[in-house]
């Protein structure tokens, strides 16, 4: 049963709540391995969902979902060497909460109902609130505020978005249930107006949660007051599965014929977070709020190729399951940072190619990776993103594009830097241990053999997933 | 469509523009629990099907007991037990914020012409001039009022907005229950509000715990 997939850690959460946190934490690593087997069972197609009329297996969702289950697995080992090192006053909070995010993100990724969906993406900011309000500071507390207003309003307006798909759907006289599979196939009898109204609401609203300019202000306060493993989640997980509710949206306008409107507008939406990110990236001061703004700028890289199309597209998801990937080993590196050098701020840190050998490595080895060099998946995914886009013959976009990619890099690379071989002669609070090195390791290494090496199943599945937005291989 | 629709319509609009203009934090609160009211009963006068089918009744006094009663309760709660100060501190002042209240209006009726041919089966057009007014005016609270509590309020009044559209756009037959499912922002907004009680109460309860533990070092 498909639904067991969201079902279990849903109750394992509301377990951990009431036992001791040693036994929480086995619980955590146990069930996000059971939940990585269900969706592998899912991927090769033995679960089949009970609630046919909510829930179904989408390409695009499982894709989503694998990547979501794959990085949870390696998070979760993580987090239990991070919460014995630091000093959490509610730690059985922290484990249910972070269960139910992934019970939530789950659900998101398996709907296929619209309202479903949206329940879902509603469901994980609240989930994911406590995580990022775990500290309890001053700081933290306006972080999660922050978080929980701007996100709320998104869905609200997410919500209208959902009104009109279904307005467009009774003018048209299109009968039956509002799923997007139904919707699909009667998306032509949708009413165009109505159709590109809702879009827009569905961007906007969808587009909050992923972090998209101008809608972005809260992701870089909640990814930094977040501890790292919850960081991670957020950034490689989180904002995945939101950009599922707005990549799904485009689906719909694309089958209705309208995909030349809703792909220009996630490439504005796109372009602009880039630029964004490149301006914020600049003089940043805190590196937590570094890696946030080069979310930023990698969710609007993957708005850009979907809304490009043809080979862009594929490029696009590529970039996707490499940015989680790299993205969260480099939070969590971040995590053995804070630990090791007690302070968030860039200038409080330095010379760490010396002291934290081990975390230096997975660091660089992970900026290396996001700044779009080789061997590392991204290159690969940029290329494709760039080839795709020149194909199309957009120059405009693709100059913009290189030039911002181009800026975050000088940006990013000069703070990396001061902090690997910058001079710093202090105590170090905490040294780096195995076990919170080993996860960083093996996400870069799926990276890197996800490059050189693609599993057939895989890349038919991202064939089949964009075949619905136009996207192919062939350009 | 019964004009008393027409009537609670343009309560509705007062409320929002008293909302714009209080000064007074708890006569803020009462605004909206009387808009909640107001836009709860709405469907009941305006759908133009006879046939209001028992589960829909139950829904209007569910929503009629959230937005009337229990959020306005909770805030006011809130209000008491943290002794939030009772002036609002707005980054927009009163005047200018009536203002922009009425060129919302404007503009929202503008809207609604355009947009009431496309629209199917018969529609009040104050209908939708409501929803997009309170959608939008709760938008502008939410940004232009300093405190957590005031932008909460500005959120349920976008949220009562939301769901005025809903009800407008809301099919004769009501086959798709989607509207009633603008509930769970209301969900949202209890959360939010009760997150402003709890944690008001913990960082007292932190304050006196380390001047507690001050006080014992020396």
């Amino acid at each position: 049963m498909l639904e067991f997939t969201c079902l279990i850690p849903f109750i394992t959460g509301i377990i951990t709540i009431f036992l001791p946190i040693r036994i929480g934490r086995g619980i955590l690593v146990l069930t996000a391995l059971v939940h990585f087997i269900l969706t592998v069972m899912a991927w090769l197609g033995n679960a089949k969902p009970a609630l046919p009329q909510y829930f179904s297996t989408s390409p695009e969702g499982l894709l989503v979902l694998l990547v979501t289950s794959f990085i949870f697995l390696f998070i979760s080992i993580y987090a239990v060497s991070y919460l014995s090192e630091t000093e959490i006053t509610s730690e059985p909070i922290y484990i249910g909460c972070t269960l139910f995010f992934l019970a939530s993100m789950s659900m998101a990724a398996l709907a296929d109902h619209l309202i479903v969906q949206w329940i879902a993406i509603e469901a994980t900011t609240l989930m994911s609130a406590p995580l990022i309000f775990l500290h309890r500071s001053k700081s933290a507390l306006e972080a999660t505020w922050k978080y929980v207003l701007i996100c709320s309003v998104g869905i609200a307006l997410a919500l209208l978005g959902c009104f009109f798909v279904v307005l467009a759907m009774e003018i048209g006289h299109v009968q039956g249930a509002i799923t997007f599979t139904a919707l699909n196939k009667a998306a032509t009898q949708l009413n165009p107006l109505w159709l590109k109204t809702g879009f827009i609401f569905l961007v906007i609203g969808y587009g909050t949660k992923m972090g998209l300019a101008p809608m972005h202000t809260w992701l870089p306060d909640a990814h930094s007051e977040a501890p790292s493993p919850a960081s991670a989640l957020l950034s490689g997980a989180l904002l995945n599965c939101a950009f599922l509710g707005v990549y799904r949206s485009h689906q719909l306008l694309f089958q209705a014929g309208l995909g030349e409107f809703s792909g220009n507008i996630l490439i504005g939406f796109g372009l602009l977070s880039m630029l964004v990110s490149a301006v914020f990236i600049y003089n940043q001061t805190d590196y937590k709020r570094m890696l946030a703004y080069s979310s930023i700028e990698n969710m609007g890289i993957i708005a850009f190729g979907v809304g490009v199309g043809g080979l862009a597209t594929y490029g696009a998801v590529l970039h996707l399951i490499h940015h989680s990937l790299i993205k969260s080993s480099l939070f969590l590196s971040s995590g053995n940072i804070l630990l090791g050098y007690g302070s968030k701020l860039i200038a409080k840190t330095g010379n760490m190619a010396k002291v934290f050998p081990k975390t230096f490595v997975a660091f660089f080895a992970g900026f290396v990776g996001i700044s779009g060099f080789p061997p590392f998946g991204i290159f690969v995914s940029e290329l494709l993103i760039i080839m795709g886009t020149f194909q199309q013959g957009r120059s405009i976009s693709i100059t913009i594009f290189i030039l911002a990619l181009v800026l975050i890099f000088a940006g990013a690379s000069r703070l990396v830097m001061k902090m690997s071989f910058g001079k710093w002669d202090d105590e170090i609070l905490l040294d780096e241990t195995m076990a919170r090195v080993l996860p960083s390791y093996a996400l870069l290494l799926t990276s890197i053999i996800l490059c050189i090496w693609l599993p057939d199943s895989l890349y038919q599945k991202i064939l089949s997933a964009i075949a619905t937005v136009g996207g192919s291989i062939n350009g | 469509m019964i004009p008393s629709a027409d009537i609670l319509l343009s309560l509705t609009l007062l409320s929002v523009l008293l909302a714009l203009t209080s000064h007074r934090l708890i006569l803020l609160i009462y605004t909206l629990a009387f808009q909640g009211i107001a836009v709860s009963l709405i469907p009941l006068f305006h759908e133009h099907n006879q046939a209001m089918t028992m589960g829909s009744i139950l829904m209007l006094q569910v929503m009629i007991v959230i937005k009337g009663i229990l959020i306005p309760g909770l805030m006011l709660s809130a209000v008491r037990k943290i002794k939030i100060p009772r002036e609002i501190d707005p980054l927009v002042g009163y005047h200018a914020s009536l203002f922009i209240g009425l060129i919302i209006i404007v503009v929202s009726a503008f809207i609604a012409d355009r947009i009431q041919g496309s629209l199917p089966g018969k529609h009040s057009v104050l209908i939708i001039i409501t929803a997009i007014t309170t959608l939008a005016s709760g938008l502008f609270l939410l940004m232009s009022r300093g405190k957590a509590i005031t932008q909460v309020i500005g959120y349920l009044m976008m949220e009562n907005g939301i769901y005025l559209f809903g009800t407008a756009l809301a099919k004769q037959t009501h086959a798709q229950h989607i509207v009633e499912f603008g509930v769970l922002l209301d969900l949202l907004v209890g959360i939010m509000v009760m997150g402003i009680l709890l944690n008001n109460i913990n960082n007292t309860f932190d304050d006196v715990d380390t001047v507690h533990l001050g006080q014992l070092k020396h």
